[in-house]
């Protein structure tokens, strides 16, 4: 989004953030209780299948029985939990959350381009491309948990930026619990916890939007400043409150949470059709198990996109934790449209430092990854509602898929303006003084 | 729920050993029942449930001793029953893709007193039952009960998973002709060089029972077996073809899925290391 040719900062009423948000709320609600209605009267159900799943999990847990007895409940007890008053009040509630969460997102990237000095209406767009996407306002209002993780990543970032280096380490702790992908933000927080740029207790310089340059010294590796007093804290706290929550989880439900919550998540190859480009290698040596070997050739690529990644970006945080997601989803063994949202949440912040404009290169991009996901749909249809055998060329939809993402993945670093979420200290003798325009 | 349990499981047991007793009637013919029927008693809802805690196999042999051993208890009278002889009119599946539904058309040549139709459903290795849709049908009405037992794990290929069993539970009306629409779901086939796996429907086992009474813990119910005829026009067997990976495609399917990888991993590696450098370069200008 170009910064030269903006106007005074002012939006248009129609467009204020407060009205965005009422009225982000009230399709929402509508669409809430309109799904309750099909739900009702239409074969074709509205709600998502993973929301009877919960539920049900929720009931059990109420009666006092493991969530687990429910199959394909892979999720930790804390949803179950949180999904409770399903069975109290009304088994909407959990939308509600859901919901409440999205918007909180929403709240959440408002606030952070705004600590970064981002103007009234790019901040206003930017929020919009959340708030208004189909994807995300249907997500919650089926009853797909999601949104809690993006709220919960997007607070995390949040109590960064204010220093909140505690509640940061907590919630990273949590969210690594609850849906173990995050795992991969780990090194490049690490990273950007280097104590020339954050201290803990301290409110850290945030690099502005306006920024044009930025001012990063030359490196010069030691090794004491790997284990600063910020990154150990942040390991402890965080790895606490991960195995905390794993070990309160055992005590109650045994191994059939290890096996169920984590495990499944780690070894999970599923041969059934999905996008990734994995999944008819995987059908076709079904029979047979992959030996360690096999397994770490297919991880190779993850590996080093996610390293080559971090070592890139780790001091533009959002943007790397965008990118990373990104190619997570992309290079991992089963894809679903689910995880999706774990990058739609991190877009709005990063637009703001794109040189993309949406003509035409923004709309290339757009165009070129919705198309290849509608061909691979096309593919898929034909095999499951239609019969015909088609996983070869569904295989290759699912090639065409990995490379409009890598394309889309490749634009984007190409026109990011490189921005450091945190800026050099100002400290008292006059060194590492910030250069502002 | 238990007592009906109870009733259902112990009817189906009487059905089904009756019905393996009749096994050998011809079954093109309709209208003929060479044999006695027995009558079982059964104590709980389905017969399947109390089978498979004790067996883990569906074998007809082992499922008629299973039911031999069901007796009436002494104070469920003895009637000597008119042999009741079901056709079936209708049988095939219907629907395209992954999701289709096994339609049967049954059809009661005599009236009788018991008026539930239990039909058990031995499922072939390929597809399954999804108890949930199941749950709701039942609760839309379209069956009085209905149960599913043995593997109804909904995630598992065929060549990873064991044949399941469905029963379902079904009032007879005035006419006596009764339709049933049982959704099913195909399992991923083991892998072939045709690119299709073909998966056979044999015939449903069904009996009669007594209308369950509500809340009566432990009461037995009278089942009956049904000699099953099947009409002139259903002569072909019922089947499914489900697509199937192909076993030649293995080897250049691992190779170019690896390629492709390793492509898109040297893109991302590249623009990266680029950007970086460029930004590395803008900033050893700026100092």
């Amino acid at each position: 989004m170009s910064r030269g040719s903006e106007k005074p900062d002012e939006s248009p009423k129609w467009m204020s953030f407060r009205t965005l948000l009422v009225s982000s709320m009230l399709l929402r609600v509508f669409l809430i209780i309109y799904g309750e209605w099909q739900d009702s009267h239409m074969e074709v159900r509205y709600t998502d299948i993973d929301y009877t799943v919960f539920s049900d999990a929720a009931s059990l847990m109420a009666s006092g029985e493991s969530p687990y007895k429910r199959t394909t409940y892979r999720y930790s007890p804390l949803l179950a939990l949180l999904l409770v008053p399903n069975s109290i009040f009304h088994r909407s509630w959990g939308k509600f959350i859901f919901s409440a969460s999205d918007l909180l997102v929403g709240l959440f990237i408002r606030e952070i381009l705004k600590l970064r000095k981002v103007s009234e209406k790019v901040c206003t767009v930017s929020v919009m491309v959340w708030l208004l996407n189909p994807f995300t306002f249907t997500i919650g209002t089926r009853g797909n948990c999601e949104p809690i993780v993006c709220a919960m990543i997007l607070w995390i970032i949040l109590s960064l930026m204010k220093g909140n280096l505690s509640q940061a380490a907590f919630w990273y702790g949590l969210v690594v619990h609850f849906r173990v992908y995050p795992i991969i933000y780990a090194l490049p927080i690490i990273l950007v916890l280097d104590s020339k740029l954050f201290r803990s207790g301290q409110k850290p310089p945030l690099e502005d939007w306006n920024t044009l340059t930025s001012s990063t010294e030359k490196k010069t590796f030691r090794l004491k400043s790997l284990f600063s007093r910020e990154r150990i804290m942040f390991g402890l706290i965080s790895g606490g409150v991960f195995l905390a929550c794993n070990a309160v989880s055992f005590y109650f439900y045994g191994h059939e949470f290890l096996h169920e919550a984590l495990l499944y998540h780690l070894t999970r190859t599923d041969p059934r059709h999905n996008f990734s480009i994995y999944f008819y290698h995987i059908y076709l040596h079904y029979e047979r198990q992959f030996s360690a070997v096999e397994k770490l050739i297919s991880f190779l690529p993850q590996f080093t996109v996610q390293l080559a990644l971090v070592f890139s970006f780790s001091k533009d945080l959002v943007f790397c934790m965008f990118l990373q997601t990104v190619a997570f989803v992309a290079f991992n063994k089963v894809i679903t449209a689910q995880y999706f949202v774990w990058f739609y949440c991190l877009l709005p912040l990063i637009l703001p430092w794109s040189r993309m404009k949406l003509k035409w290169e923004g709309l290339l991009c757009i165009i070129l990854w919705i198309g290849a996901q509608t061909h691979w749909l096309l593919w898929g249809y034909m095999l499951e509602f239609k019969g015909v055998n088609v996983f070869l060329q569904l295989w290759m939809a699912s090639l065409v898929f990995l490379a409009a993402n890598t394309f889309v993945l490749v634009k984007i670093i190409q026109r990011h303006r490189f921005s450091p979420l945190f800026g050099q200290y100002v400290s008292s003798d006059g060194k590492n003084v910030k250069k502002l325009d | 729920m238990g007592s009906k349990r109870g009733r259902s499981v112990i009817a189906a047991t009487f059905i089904f050993f009756s019905m393996s007793c009749l096994n050998s009637i011809s079954t093109t013919q309709a209208g003929t029942s060479m044999l006695d029927s027995d009558t079982f008693c059964i104590s709980d809802q389905y017969i399947m449930k109390s089978y498979f805690t004790t067996q883990s196999s569906l074998k007809e042999s082992e499922f008629r001793n299973f039911l031999r051993l069901q007796q009436c208890s002494e104070n469920i009278p003895y009637e000597k029953d008119v042999p009741v002889v079901a056709m079936l009119q209708h049988r095939e599946v219907t629907g395209e893709g992954s999701h289709r539904h096994l339609l049967t058309t049954i059809k009661l040549l005599r009236q009788s007193h018991l008026h539930e139709l239990v039909i058990v459903e031995r499922l072939p290795l390929g597809v399954f039952a999804d108890p949930f849709e199941l749950q709701s049908l039942q609760q839309r009405r379209a069956f009085s009960d209905v149960s599913v037992f043995g593997d109804t794990d909904l995630e598992q290929p065929s060549f990873r998973s064991n044949r399941s069993v469905v029963e379902i539970h079904v009032e007879i009306n005035g006419n006596g002709e009764i339709s049933v629409e049982l959704p099913l779901h195909a399992r991923y086939q083991l892998i072939g060089e045709s690119g299709y796996s073909r998966v056979e429907f044999g015939e449903p086992d069904l009996f009669l029972c007594s209308r369950h009474v509500p809340n009566q813990e432990h009461q037995q119910r009278r089942c009956l077996v049904l000699s099953v005829g099947r009409s002139k026009t259903q002569t072909r067997s019922v089947v499914w073809d489900i697509p199937a990976g192909i076993r030649s495609h293995t080897e250049y399917v691992s190779v170019i899925t690896f390629v492709a990888a390793v492509l898109s991993a040297f893109s991302i590696l590249v623009a990266s290391v680029l950007s970086s450098k460029v930004e590395s370069c803008k900033n050893t200008k700026e100092l």
